[in-house]
């Protein structure tokens, strides 16, 4: 758990600039900083929070902001659905815990170290996710509190060190050129469907199943060629 | 704190555990079919691209150099933090260069 709590770290810098941001946003759309702290630890998803709070702000229609905010996390099904091997070891309660404070990073990082190393497994992710949600809820309510008075740090390309340390985790998940074509597709088949106006949440969800459909239909073609 | 934005709060926290829980059977569930497990662990790896792609999407020219430039760094490294510091340094001269 202690070395998921520190390997996360500089991602957890990142991802707290990005809170201080949205508490910036958020109390100066009447939200109080305890409200938003609430909202970070129980709902710990930052896009679907930050798209959620701009529609309340702007449309003022509750269920409307809520759903568009949740779509956005949709994508954790399949996040979810992937750490199967890593939570079935665990007891319930804990299981319970895990999936509430997984994020995009703590779940890419622990797949990208346990390629390395297999020994990394539930307590990394729990150490980890753990460090996130303590960070994203006190980074939003203190730009809350004090953020006015502090620079915009997204506008100097803070975003794009997410990217780059996505890039490098997927470095550390490839495992030869089997991972080639399917990446390849679930590349194309993003960047199409949101050239298509598709919301990023479903083109996410959908580039990345094209992806694993694309292996499955290779597996099964091999199977048959072997067979005839 | 008004009673919407304790409305709003409520259904975000409910909605978001309830996505993460659908997760958790489904994998569950894809799990318990031999088929269907092995590609459990194709599904990460499409997924961090699909996040990446996401990301990149709307992106202008500079942000895809500094993705190749961060890739470049990522292949000869293979290391998180260096890759995650040298992208924010390639994109932020990019930007002092040319914005």
């Amino acid at each position: 758990m202690k070395y998921g709590f520190i390997c996360i770290l500089p991602l957890a810098a990142g991802a707290g600039a990005y809170g201080f941001a949205f508490g910036v946003l958020a109390a100066q759309l009447d939200f109080p900083w305890w409200g938003i702290a609430l909202m970070s630890a129980s709902v710990h998803a930052g896009s679907s929070q930050i798209v959620a709070v701009e529609q309340f702000a702007s449309e003022g229609f509750i269920v409307g902001a809520a759903l568009a905010g949740l779509a956005l996390n949709l994508r954790y099904i399949g996040i979810i659905a992937s750490l199967n091997p890593i939570l079935r070891v665990i007891p319930l309660p804990q299981r319970l815990l895990a999936i509430h404070i997984t994020g995009d990073e703590n779940w890419a990082l622990t797949f990208a170290k346990r390629a390395q190393d297999k020994s990394v497994g539930a307590p990394f992710l729990m150490g980890s996710g753990l460090t996130m949600l303590l960070v994203w809820t006190i980074s939003t309510a203190t730009g809350a509190l004090i953020g006015k008075s502090i620079p915009d740090l997204t506008e100097y390309g803070l975003g794009f060190a997410f990217t780059a340390a996505f890039i490098a985790m997927a470095r550390a998940m490839w495992r030869g050129l089997q991972d080639a074509m399917p990446w390849i597709v679930t590349f194309m088949v993003t960047i199409g469907l949101i050239k298509f106006s598709v919301d990023n949440a479903f083109a996410i969800l959908m580039g990345s199943i094209s992806g694993v459909a694309l292996t499955a239909f290779a597996h099964h073609f091999k199977g048959h060629r072997k067979n005839d | 704190m008004t009673d919407t934005q304790w409305l709003l709060i409520a259904i975000l926290a409910v909605g978001a555990y309830s996505i993460r829980f659908v997760g958790l059977v489904c994998g569950q569930i894809v799990s318990q079919n031999a088929g269907l497990n092995k590609f459990l662990g194709d599904l990460p790896g499409c997924l961090i691209v699909a996040l990446i792609a996401s990301s990149l999407s709307d992106a202008n020219a500079l942000t895809w150099v500094a993705a190749a430039l961060a890739l470049i760094v990522a292949v000869i490294s293979n290391n998180v933090v260096a890759t995650m510091g040298l992208g924010f340094v390639s994109m932020f001269t990019l930007k002092f260069i040319f914005v």
